[in-house]
This record gives structure tokens, C-alpha cells and sequence, in this order.
């Protein structure tokens, strides 16, 4: 096609794009994919019946604030390498602070083992589900990761591999954070090796399918 | 005449708040500085680097949401534009050319690029004047196929002819060469 007729079908239809619209895109991928991951939890795995009584309980609310605070992250990052100026990955500093979270369920953790005696640690570590724990995180993360890839086919990410672990990470976070409202583990040396092992998962499939899938 | 940074930037925030008078002028805009960008750095013919144009023109369309209006708009036009060179280059499964591979050169082993010059002049003697000519001018020197023409006071079509022919006959010269 001639390239003067291009521009005349180009701007034919000028929409206008709001500020903050790479973030809104973003948020829409991520709530229409955290919706059918939720419904999945509720139909397939069933919500933990004791939620109620789990809520008023310290270690819900740990699990939320570890997953909520990697998915924030994750996020941040998304939304950084989704556009195509983005700096390169070793100038994203804040990057590290992904590992406040982990070192924090750490030493939480290290309290926890101190308080039971030894002969308990292993069951403690392994809970009831450490098998399925980690694959259940990454199937779930399955739909959210698709919203996202949704919400990229607008925006330019032009570092592929990086943008597809970032938006692995933040589905993997996510699906962990609706995946506690079926989970009963308690012990944080459960969620700090299970939980982190799927999100790490799905971050290191998005690494995978990104250079594929996130081409424009 | 090249549109300034300044310039540009207030076309795209026009198209951004849907103005399409503005968007459609700075696609035009974009034009020509794009098949700068992409002659400056591509070996290929004029027709992949129209293609490169096009599509990088459709990238800057359905993308342009990713532009920041606080930044700088060539830093983000060029940063797409190097995407689409790199991916065009992915597609077809060829080498792409390193930028600013002249201040390697240069810092790497001045004999070698003075090598390569003094063969670039011997192959280009053995070329009729006018195919020698005509790809100095476009591959060496950088010029558009209309600027060529016009320094030769000859027809687009013959600049276009000379370099196919041209570029043939260096092919066939080389390979000949090697073997």
C-alpha cells in the first residue's frame, strides 16, 4: 500500500487515549483473568469452609501480604518494560525489593521453626499439600497471565523475554494471593518454599512463551 | 525541512487527545525521518525499508498509548523503530547490523577497515562508472535513490537499474573470488 493512503486510513479514526492508560489496560488484564482464576478456585477447589475463622488468624493474613506485596512489584515492573523506552533491566533497581518479602517470610518463618521442637519441622515444612501446592499456583496462573497478554496487545515491550517473566511473576503472585482462599497450609516455611516455587514457575514460563507471544 | 523534538511532541499529544488533523501531520512527519533512520542503518533494498516505514508508522498508531507525555517522543519513535528493525531482521532470519559498527571499526583495527575501503574502491573500478557511481552514492554515501538521480541527471528507474546491476555483477565477482 502506498504509505500517503497508510496515513489517511490511519487517522480516520483518532480515539483519544486517556493519561495512565498503559496502567488502566494493565489492571483490566489482570481483574478479568484474577475473576475466572477465582471462579475456578470456587467451582474446582472449593473456598477453605473455616475462611471466617482463617481471617481473624495471623497466617491468612501473611500469605495475602507476601503474595500482595511480589504481585505489586510484579506489576510495577510490567508496566515499566511495556513500554518501549524502557531502561534496561540492571537499572531497575527497586527490583531487589522483591526480596524484602522473602527475607521477612524468612525470619518469620525461623521464629516459627525456634517455637515447635525439631521432630516437627519436616511436617511443618511439607503441611498437606506441598505436592499440589506448587502446580495448582501455576495453573491458576494460567488465566491471569492470558489477561495480561491481552492487555500487551496494545502496548510495545520491546525487551520480550524480560516483559513475559514480569507478567509470569505478577500472574503467578496473583493467582497465589485468590489461591489462599482455598489453601489451609499455616506455617511459613510452607509459603515461602511452595508458594514462592510456583510463582517462580510461572514467572519462568512467561520467560518462555514472551518472545513468542509478546511480538508485535 | 526535519520537524524538531518540540514539534513532534505536541503533534502526538494532539493525536493523543484525538485530534486527528494533528496525529495525521505527524505521521507524515514521522516519514521522512524514519526512512533516514532505516537507510542509515539498513543494507536491504528501498522496498523493505517502505515496509520497515509502513509498519513502524501502523506500530506508532496502535501503540501510542505507550508514549508518556512526559518524555522525550523521539527517544520512544526510535525505540519502536528499533524494534520493528530488529524483529524485520528476526523475520528473516539474517544477521543485523551492529549500531555504530564504523566507531568499532576504528577503535578495533584501523587496518582492517582501511582494508576494507581499498577493497570496496578496487571491486567498484571494475564496475562501468555510472553502476560505481550509483551505489557509492546510495551505499556508501547514503543518498536517496531521487538524490542520486538528480547528482547523475539521469532517471530514478536508471539509478535503480545501475545498482541491481551493479550489486549483480560484485555478487557474482566475490563469490567467484572466494572459490
Amino acid at each position: 500500500m502506498n504509505t500517503d493512503t497508510l496515513i489517511k486510513n490511519l487517522s480516520a479514526e483518532v480515539k483519544p487515549v486517556r493519561r495512565h492508560a498503559v496502567g488502566r489496560r494493565i489492571a483490566l488484564g489482570i481483574l478479568a483473568g484474577g475473576v475466572v482464576t477465582a471462579i475456578l478456585i470456587a467451582i474446582g477447589l472449593g473456598i477453605r469452609p473455616d475462611l471466617d475463622v482463617a481471617m481473624h488468624g495471623y497466617s491468612f493474613w501473611m500469605k495475602w501480604t507476601y503474595t500482595l506485596s511480589l504481585a505489586v512489584c510484579a506489576l510495577f515492573t510490567v508496566a515499566r518494560l511495556a513500554r518501549p523506552d524502557a531502561p534496561r533491566l540492571r537499572r531497575l533497581r527497586w527490583l531487589w525489593l522483591l526480596l524484602v518479602p522473602v527475607c521477612l517470610l524468612a525470619a518469620i518463618g525461623a521464629m516459627e521453626m525456634a517455637r515447635v521442637p525439631s521432630g516437627e519441622w519436616l511436617a511443618m515444612w511439607l503441611g498437606q499439600s506441598w505436592k499440589k501446592c506448587p502446580w495448582l499456583v501455576l495453573m491458576l496462573s494460567a488465566p491471569i497471565f492470558i489477561g495480561l497478554l491481552w492487555s500487551f496487545r496494545r502496548l510495545a515491550p520491546t525487551r520480550l523475554r524480560a516483559a513475559g517473566a514480569a507478567a509470569g511473576l505478577a500472574a503467578g503472585s496473583c493467582a497465589a494471593m485468590l489461591y489462599c482462599l482455598h489453601c489451609p497450609e499455616v506455617s511459613a516455611i510452607f509459603v515461602l518454599t511452595w508458594y514462592t516455587l510456583g510463582i517462580a514457575l510461572a514467572a519462568g514460563a512467561g520467560a518462555l512463551v514472551g518472545p513468542r507471544l509478546l511480538r508485535w | 525541512m526535519r520537524a524538531s523534538e518540540d514539534h513532534l511532541r505536541a503533534m502526538m499529544i494532539g493525536g493523543l487527545d484525538g485530534d486527528a488533523v494533528s496525529h495525521a501531520a505527524l505521521l507524515r512527519a514521522l516519514v521522512p525521518l524514519l526512512r533516514a533512520f532505516y537507510r542509515r542503518r539498513m543494507p536491504g533494498g528501498e522496498d523493505d525499508i517502505e515496509d520497515l516505514v509502513q509498519e513502524t508508522l501502523i506500530a506508532v498508531h496502535t501503540r501510542r498509548a505507550t508514549y508518556d507525555r512526559d518524555r522525550v517522543f523521539t527517544a520512544w519513535l526510535f525505540a519502536v523503530a528499533r524494534y520493528k528493525m530488529i524483529d524485520h531482521f528476526r523475520a528473516r532470519r539474517r544477521t543485523c547490523p551492529i549500531e555504530g559498527l564504523e566507531d568499532i571499526l576504528l577503535a578495533e583495527g584501523f587496518e582492517d577497515a582501511s582494508n576494507a575501503r581499498m577493497d570496496m574502491d578496487r571491486l567498484l573500478a571494475d564496475l562501468p562508472a555510472k553502476q560505481a557511481q550509483a551505489i557509492r552514492a546510495t551505499r556508501i554515501d547514503g543518498l536517496s535513490i531521487t538524490e542520486t538521480a538528480d547528482r547523475a541527471g539521469i532517471g530514478e528507474s536508471d539509478v535503480k537499474v545501475s545498482i541491481h546491476r551493479g550489486l549483480k555483477a560484485l555478487a557474482a565477482r566475490i563469490t567467484g573470488e572466494r572459490r
